[in-house]
């Protein structure tokens, strides 16, 4: 390239053709103009008169000029000329590319390739060799420095990878091969990676490293546990971006089925972090199978859906002998109608039930089972069971050694509202902020009629979920091991209290479901214990689904530690259960301490060959104006 | 677009309005053999009468008037006026050439050459003489004026170069005038004036010239073309050629003179930039003299 001030220029030989243009002065000067016709009566005058001074007119001097601009524009314009064109990144010595080939890589990869090939070219036109590491993990062995053409159709065929950007452990073993002082091109995915300081500092030692920046912010998006299931939208800078849920329509074709706003910003690791809540129906929720960070192609941008997030198990447990008189006086009955259309629901005895190991098991006025072991082993691995209170638990006489309930209970219950109390029926007091009820809104006209009260304890309060408006509690919650025991102080149908047939009912319900851990559910689900895990559904770097080619087994312990060569992000069976393995999760900015940054804005420089061409057009345009005025006095003449 | 009759005899009237009823001079009164209207103030053959006088020897009987004999003792003779026999035969060229026009402001030649020949026409039949276009019968009255203008206008243009006076309608006793720009061959002029010496005719050149023609403006590449297309001429240089096509036209007119002048005749120049009146004015004194 042939630099002359702020401009270069790529074919600079071409400019040999400028030494033309005074000869073509010259020749468009000598070229006779076409001559004016004349009709004149005295021609005969003339007749062999000769040219005293036999010298062509002039064409006129604009016209001249015109062209030769036009011709010279051409000739420029075909010289490449580059406005500010960037300054040389080879220097000198052996080319090595690291290309950061994890997820975050993703959003701008053909501008990467791009940028590498173009070191490649110019290394390859100054005959010095190169070498490529991919930062996929998958680099092995020394590396070989082969002359830079060789390299160009494999960075061609490079690909993103569905996991982190991860560098060889040993930077000593890889550089073994380098032949002298390096020149390093490291285009970088902008975050900062396990290995990355090591591999700067031992890069920084055998030449100098020029840093390519990613261009925008890299995001991720994770999947938040909790009651209340979430996503976190992380991001290296200030992105808007939008979380769209898709999966499949009542038709069965995927979809965009609902778009998220992310809420507050929050400082992470250098970056910003967001919370998304996913506060969607439980039918749309339950079709759900991606979610994905609009406009970022990326695998670290996509979280999908496995079992954490899809329909509850729900066993329900209950005397449903009323049901074949009257129907509507069942508990299970309004159970059935409030869990059926978002859960998968089994009855049966206490017995059965745990054997199909489901999220939740409600059971409807039950006491003294037989079964209070394996339940509270269930519980203890992560189940949810709720009870609900009724005249048999009432009953008792041994309701204070009632074991599996959140709360010591008061034998005999209240009855308020009813012809022998005083008092009216209580209504629901509204739900304190920061309970699994939070936001729900409470209406008036579900009232209570009669309870089971605690007995007065420190921790009652804490385990109040819910109350009445005299602040007794109307659901209590406990924890046991890894699950929880909530207790509905009134009856699952209409008996004690109008509740069971009110919309708050589902609703309550609806989260108390929610919050049950599908993971813990069935025993020996642990992660640890399923001993493969077979990808059904694979991730590309790009975020999109594919078929996986080759669905290698990946061991429970590899599984666990997160997407890694091998075990790309996707889903994943094992046995009855779905998990997905998502390349989100916490980002870090990477820094670049003692290396060369390459700011985007400058790297490819202004191309003013386009806009020399059409110079000369227009140019071309004016002469072709301009003969056409000077024709215009010929035809005068002749009119 | 060349003037209707009408048009062309309302400008030629206006043009010789100025001048005074021309008199033809009666130089070659002896010679007419023509009989023409024109009294001459003096005895002479005639119809009108205009003496008596007493009769001399010589005089025939028929001539003496008895009437007048009768009232004395000497006999009388009744003279009459003696009439001129004199005419004018006015020819404009209708040569292609004759159609140049150098400028839109400009008049065409021919147009031009119309417009004196009419006003001319009109001056002389004003005077009472007997006037015509060269080839027809000489008449006088105002009739005449608009004879020869829907002749003058319904003559087309030629597709030829040249357009030569008829020489075979010279009479003598005729005064001619020709109206040309004279810049075809020489030669049919130059012999017609011979033949018009012969025959006693005088007469008068007029040259019509557009400026272009007279001053040649045209400088750089020009290929030149006659009005009909037949001759051309290409040059590189118009400019250059300015002298040598001025000094051809000078020559030209220098030929023409000379050979005029030994016909007797005058020849006059006139420029269609400049107003029709000098030219008008010129002829006028060239004739009455």
């Amino acid at each position: 390239m042939l630099l002359i001030g702020p401009i270069g220029f790529l074919t600079p030989w071409i400019l040999a053709a400028l030494a033309a243009l005074p000869v073509l002065w010259l020749i468009l000067r000598a070229m006779p103009p076409s001559p004016k016709l004349v009709r004149f009566p005295g021609t005969r005058l003339l007749l062999g008169l000769r040219d005293p001074h036999p010298v062509a007119r002039h064409t006129p001097w604009w016209l001249l000029l015109l062209r030769v601009l036009a011709i010279a524009a051409l000739i420029l314009g075909f010289a490449g000329p580059v406005w500010k064109p960037s300054p040389d990144q080879g220097g000198q010595g052996p080319l090595l590319i690291v290309m950061d080939a994890g997820w975050a890589a993703a959003p701008d990869w053909p501008q990467r390739q791009a940028r590498a090939l173009r070191a490649l070219d110019q290394a390859g036109a100054e005959g010095r060799p190169a070498a490529l590491l991919v930062g996929d993990g998958r680099a092995e062995g020394a590396l070989p420095f082969l002359p830079a053409t060789e390299l160009a159709a494999q960075l061609r065929a490079l690909r993103p990878a569905a996991w982190e950007t991860r560098y060889p452990s040993d930077p000593e073993a890889v550089l073994a091969g380098a032949p002298g002082a390096l020149s390093v091109l490291w285009l970088s995915d902008g975050l900062d990676h396990p290995g990355r300081a090591e591999w700067l500092s031992a890069l920084s030692g055998r030449g100098s490293v020029t840093v390519v920046p990613p261009q925008g912010p890299r995001q991720s998006l994770e999947l938040v546990p909790g009651d209340q299931p979430a996503l976190r939208l992380r991001s290296t800078g200030a992105a808007t971006s939008e979380v769209l849920a898709i999966g499949l329509d009542p038709q069965g074709t995927p979809r965009e089925l609902a778009r998220l706003q992310p809420g507050e910003e929050a400082e992470d690791q250098g970056g910003t972090s967001r919370l998304v809540p996913i506060a969607l129906p439980s039918e749309l929720r339950n079709r759900i199978t991606r979610f994905e960070v609009e406009g970022h192609a990326s695998a670290g941008a996509v979280v999908l859906a496995d079992d954490s997030l899809r329909r509850r198990k729900v066993a329900l447990v209950g005397d449903d002998r009323a049901s074949e008189g009257q129907r509507l006086l069942s508990p299970l009955h309004y159970l059935r109608r409030a869990l059926g259309p978002t859960t998968d629901l089994i009855e049966g005895g206490l017995g059965d039930v745990l054997q199909a190991s489901p999220d939740v098991i409600v059971l409807a006025d039950q006491f003294g089972l037989a079964e209070t072991q394996g339940l509270r082993d269930w519980v203890e691995q992560g189940g949810l069971l709720i009870r609900f209170s009724g005249p048999r638990m009432a009953a008792s006489e041994r309701l204070s050694e009632e074991p599996l309930l959140p709360v010591r209970l008061r034998a005999g219950g209240r009855d308020i509202g009813g012809a022998l109390s005083w008092g009216d029926p209580r209504t629901v007091a509204p739900f304190a902020a920061d309970g699994p009820f939070a936001g729900l809104s409470v209406r008036g006209d579900a009232t209570v009629r009669a309870q089971l009260l605690a007995e007065p304890s420190p921790d009652l309060a804490d385990r109040t979920i819910a109350q009445l408006s005299d602040g007794t509690p109307l659901v209590t919650r406990a924890p046991l091991g890894q699950g929880q025991l909530v207790l509905f102080h009134t009856t699952a149908n209409a008996e004690w209290s109008n509740l069971a047939i009110s919309g708050l009912f589902v609703e309550m319900l609806d989260r108390l479901v929610r919050s049950a851990r599908a993971s813990a559910a069935a025993p020996g689900a642990d992660r640890a214990e399923q001993p493969f895990w077979l990808p059904e559904l694979v991730l590309d770097g790009f975020g999109h689904p594919t078929e996986p080619q080759d669905p290698a087994p990946v061991a429970a312990a590899d599984f666990a530690r997160g997407p890694a060569p091998g075990a790309p992000a996707g889903l994943y069976r094992g046995g009855e259960r779905m998990a997905a393995l998502n390349a989100g999760g916490p980002i870090a900015p990477a820094d670049w301490p003692g290396a060369r940054i390459e700011r985007a804005a400058q790297a490819p420089g202004l191309d003013l060959r386009g806009w020399l061409i059409a110079l000369a057009a227009a140019l071309l345009a004016l002469d072709a104006l301009g003969s056409a005025w000077l024709a215009r006095g010929r035809r005068g003449a002749l009119a | 677009m060349r003037p209707a009759a009408d048009q062309l005899r309302a400008r030629a009237e206006a043009a010789s309005a100025a001048l005074p009823a021309l008199m033809l001079s009666a130089e070659r009164l002896a010679a007419a053999l023509v009989p023409g209207a024109h009294g001459q103030r003096r005895a002479g053959m005639g119809e009108d009468f205009w003496q008596y006088r007493p009769a001399t020897a010589g005089d025939t009987a028929r001539s003496i008037d008895w009437r007048r004999s009768a009232r004395s003792d000497a006999q009388f003779v009744r003279d009459r006026e003696a009439q001129v026999a004199q005419s004018a035969a006015i020819w404009v060229s209708a040569a292609a050439g004759m159609d140049y026009a150098g400028g839109a402001d400009r008049q065409a030649k021919r147009d031009r050459a119309e417009l004196l020949a009419l006003a001319l026409a009109m001056a002389l039949l004003a005077g009472g003489e007997r006037v015509a276009l060269a080839g027809q019968p000489p008449r006088p009255g105002r009739l005449q004026a608009e004879r020869m203008a829907e002749a003058l206008v319904a003559r087309p243009a030629l597709d030829r170069d040249e357009d030569a006076p008829p020489a075979e309608a010279l009479r003598p006793g005729q005064r001619i005038v020709l109206f040309d720009d004279f810049l075809g061959d020489p030669q049919p002029v130059l012999d017609y004036l011979a033949r018009a010496a012969g025959l006693g005719v005088q007469g008068v050149l007029m040259q019509v010239l557009d400026p272009d023609e007279d001053g040649f403006p045209w400088r750089g590449a020009v290929l030149f073309r006659s009005a009909s297309g037949a001759l051309r001429h290409d040059t590189r240089d118009a400019g250059g050629l300015r002298t040598a096509y001025l000094a051809r036209l000078a020559e030209r007119r220098e030929v023409l003179s000379r050979a005029a002048a030994t016909a007797g005749w005058h020849f006059g120049m006139h420029d269609t930039g400049a107003p029709p009146s000098q030219a008008l004015l010129w002829l006028w004194s060239v004739l009455e003299g």
